[in-house]
Formats: structure tokens, sequence, C-alpha cells
């Protein structure tokens, strides 16, 4: 059997409404998950009771549950909450918003730890509030430190975007799915699919080590 | 000290009044009673572990504190530590660190600046001036462009010192502000302090630097276990402590100088 790699051309634009949601998920999965996961990093190192063991209790619940679990519960109850149905695209952005958050959390706590206690006291010793401390002292060293497994989380969201399949959204693997059910080129199609999120993985990976080499002698 | 007969009729710039501490159960500060008069220079000496950071702490409501209050120019830091105030407080009190603790995202000119542009609001462009006027005071203006990570400590420790001073502060705070340097280091950062206490910003230093103590401080404290030992004047302090702790401490720093 020859390989026909004409089959990706002729569904190009299929392909590039494939690809645009799946980074359009990612992309929304970051940009809500960070600064949530930054929150949750904060409420994990709150000395009041009442921040802290709620935050911690969610942040547990819910990375030790599989994403897919949490990307069917969101779809499934969602509309039961807000009354209308939501379609699989925002549901898989709450999804992942409401999961990667809590691995984004785990990560900035470590950053969040990392700064000495000492730096925080000389920021409040010139007259910083807690929340002026927090943003321009706190969470630019920290997140600094932590550039690298942030990004490398990031790498791993976007292949899990994939998962968002199973509500019927059609990202990227889907479409393949889709083209391959009418053309019936599942290697093809399937290699092409691994091609592209190799490149973007590795091209990421690439970002997180020049960053990396930038940052080293810097904190 | 004619310093005090300026100072003559006006209350003390702090007063630390019956100042008790606990962590948990364990009591870190005894019944503390300390004033400095406006442009005084106090040092504060003793063992490891007698409370002496804690103490300072204190005194700008960054550790809260169970029994006694601190007064600084007539506000209670115990009654703005539950609001607002104690921000504002914080500003007119400078602090310098052992570890300096800059912050090593920014460089030396953004350390500086950081607190007048954030709390003060002062434009960027003023507190860069601002800024470069008092690295030239600690005399390292050519660090300005340069991260805490290039700088050496004794560098970075003048930094911390020209960051202290950015808010215009009326006192100044120093938690053993060279014991973290190498010899060579330790006397440029010496003399920028010495400096400072004799244009008469009101400093409370804690030190082991007997030099510094007896060519500037108004006056000493001598503290073990939680508890201000001793209390006065700088030579009769050296010459004859009246307490056997004291008199184990002074032989012992003097002899290490
Ligand atoms: N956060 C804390 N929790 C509990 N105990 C503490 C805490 N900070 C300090 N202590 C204890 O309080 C006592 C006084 O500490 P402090 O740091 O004020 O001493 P110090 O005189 O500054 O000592 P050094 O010369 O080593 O800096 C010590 O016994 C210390 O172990
Ligand atoms: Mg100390």
């Amino acid at each position: 059997m020859a390989f026909d790699w004409d089959v990706i051309w002729r569904n190009k634009y299929l392909f590039l409404g494939g690809l645009s949601v799946t980074l359009k998920l990612f992309v929304l999965a970051l940009a809500g998950g960070l600064p949530l996961g930054i929150i949750l990093g904060l409420g994990s190192l709150s000395s009041r009771r009442w921040l802290y063991y709620p935050t911690r209790a969610y942040v547990n619940f819910i990375r030790n549950i599989p994403l897919i679990l949490v990307v069917f519960w969101v779809y499934f109850s969602l509309p039961l909450i807000s009354g209308r149905s939501l379609g699989p695209f925002t549901s898989a952005v709450v999804a992942f918003v409401i999961f990667e958050a809590t691995y984004f959390c785990e990560i900035i706590r470590a950053g969040f730890q990392s700064v000495s206690k000492g730096q925080i006291q000389s920021a409040y010793s010139t007259g910083l509030t807690y929340f002026q401390m927090v943003r321009y002292v706190l969470i630019p060293i920290a997140i600094r430190r932590v550039i690298p497994s942030l990004l490398t989380q990031g790498i791993v969201i976007l292949q899990d975007t994939s998962l968002a399949y199973v509500i019927g959204l059609r990202e990227f693997v889907r479409t393949a799915a889709i083209v391959d059910s009418r053309e019936v080129r599942p290697l093809e199609l399937y290699s092409f699919v691994a091609i592209v999120f190799l490149v973007l993985c590795l091209v990421g990976s690439l970002v997180v080590r020049r960053l990396e080499a930038r940052d080293r002698q810097r904190v | 000290m004619n310093k005090q007969d300026t100072a003559k009729g006006s209350e003390p710039m702090v007063q630390i009044k019956n100042l008790s501490k606990w962590y948990g159960d364990f009591q870190v500060l005894y019944n503390i009673n300390v004033q400095i008069n406006e442009g005084d220079c106090v040092v504060i000496c003793g063992p490891s572990g007698s409370g002496k950071s804690t103490l300072l702490r204190c005194v700008n409501g960054l550790e809260d504190f169970r029994e006694g209050d601190v007064i600084v120019e007539g506000v209670s830091v115990k009654e703005v530590s539950h609001n607002r105030g104690i921000y504002k407080l914080r500003s007119k009190i400078g602090m310098v660190f052992q570890h300096f603790e800059l912050y090593p995202h920014l460089t030396a000119l953004q350390n500086i600046t950081l607190a007048p542009r954030k709390v003060s609001k002062v434009p960027g462009q003023e507190t860069e001036k601002i800024a470069m006027e008092l690295l030239e005071r600690v005399g390292i203006p050519e660090q300005a462009r340069k991260h805490p990570g290039e700088m050496s400590g004794g560098q970075q420790q003048r930094v911390a010192i020209a960051r202290a001073l950015a808010m215009k502060p009326d006192i100044l705070l120093f938690d053993e502000p060279t014991s973290a340097l190498d010899p060579e280091m330790i006397r440029d950062v010496l003399e920028v302090m010495v400096n400072l206490a004799k244009e008469g910003i009101t400093m409370l230093v804690v030190t082991h630097e007997m030099g510094f103590a007896r060519a500037v401080a108004d006056g000493i404290i001598f503290m073990d276990e939680g508890k201000i030992v001793e209390q006065g004047d700088v030579e009769s302090f050296f010459k004859n402590p009246a307490s056997e702790r004291a008199k184990d401490f002074v032989d012992r720093v003097l002899v290490h100088i």
C-alpha cells in the first residue's frame, strides 16, 4: 500500500480549522489556568485556615482525578448548573482551566516557597502593601524560578487538548478522525497529526531551554 | 549628648514600652523598654538567639507582639498593625538586612525605585534621579544597571541601604548589615553607615562591629535571652560592663577585632 500524502493537502482547510480549535483551547487553558493557579498558590501558603483548607482540598481533589473525567463532568453537569448547553468548546475550556490550575498551583507554590522570607520582609519594610508585595516581588521572582516547569506543563496541556475529543470537540485529532471516516487513510492522517504535535512541542522545549539559559545567572 | 538637648521637650522618636513577645509557648522578648531620641544612633548587641532581630522587626510591625507597645513618632505600632496605617508607618522606617534581600529580578536602580514608584506614586523619571543620587551617596553609581546577582556582597548591601533610604525614612533599622560580608567589604558598608549616623538620621543598629559602636553610637543595648541586660553609654559599657554576661561578651568581641 502506497502512502497518499495528498489526502492532507485535499483537506487542508479542515485541518487548519481543527488546529486553530486546538490552539485556541490551549491558549485559553493557559490564560485561565495560570492566574487561577497563582491564586490557588497564594491560598496554599496562607496562614488563614479558611483560605488554606478549602484551597488544598480543591487542589488535591482535582489533581487526583483523571482529566478525562473532569472533561466529562463539566460537559454533563455545567448545563444542569447554568440551565443551558454550553457546547463542547466552552465546556472543554472550563474543564481545562479547572484542572490545569491545580497543576500550575503546585508549580507556583514551589516558586513562592523559594522566595526568601527576608525578600518579602524587605518589600514590606519599604511600605508595600500585601498586594503590591505579591504583584511586584513575590510573583515575578517565583515565576522566573519555575519557568521551565511551567513551560513543561504547557507542553503537557497542548497534548491534553486532544482529550476534548471525547465530548465531540472538533479539535485537531478529531478532525483527523472525521477526515479518515471519509478517506480511510488512517496511517497518513494520524502520522501527520503526530508530526504536527511533535513539531509544536519541540519548538516549545527549545524556547524553554533558551529561557533557562538566559535566566540562570539572574535568579 | 547635645543631640538630646535639641530633642528636649519633644517625644522620643521611638519608644519601646514593656514589650513582651512569644513564639507559641516560647517567650522571646521580656518586658523591653527602650527610648531613642531623634538623631540618635543606638547599637544593639548580644549573643545569637537573644532576640535582637525579633526586637528590630517589632519596631516596624513585621512581627506582632502580645504585650506592651512600640510608639514611633507618636504612632502606636500595635494600633496600626491591624489596619492600613502600618504601611504608612513602615514607609517612614527603612530596614537593612543581614543577607541584603535585594529583588533578584530587578536592577540596582529598579530595586531602589520600586517603593517610591508604587507606594509614593512618584513619577518614574523623578525616582530614577533620586535613585542615582542615592547610589552616588553609597559610592556605587556605576552599578545602577546591574542585577544583584552580578554584584559583590558589599555592593549589594550598599544598594540595599540606598533602597532603604529611597522612601526618605526618619528611622533606619539595621540587622547585622556586615556579618555576611567578606572583611574587605565590611569597611565600605560601615563607612556609609557612619556617614548616615553623622548626618543625624535616627538609627537602630544590631551589630557586633564594636568599632562602629564606639565611633558613632549614642547608646548601646546589650541583650541576652530576650532581656535587656545593659543599656547606656558606649564607653562605660566597654570599660566596665556591669554584668558578668556583658563582660564575657565584651572580652570576646574585642579579641575578635
Ligand atoms: N519564627 C520563629 N518561630 C519560633 N521561634 C523563633 C522564630 N524566630 C526566631 N525564633 C527564636 O527566637 C529567638 C530569638 O531569635 P532572633 O532571631 O531574634 O535572635 P537574634 O538575637 O537576632 O540572633 P542572631 O544573632 O543569631 O541573629 C531564638 O531563640 C530563635 O530560635
Ligand atoms: Mg538576628
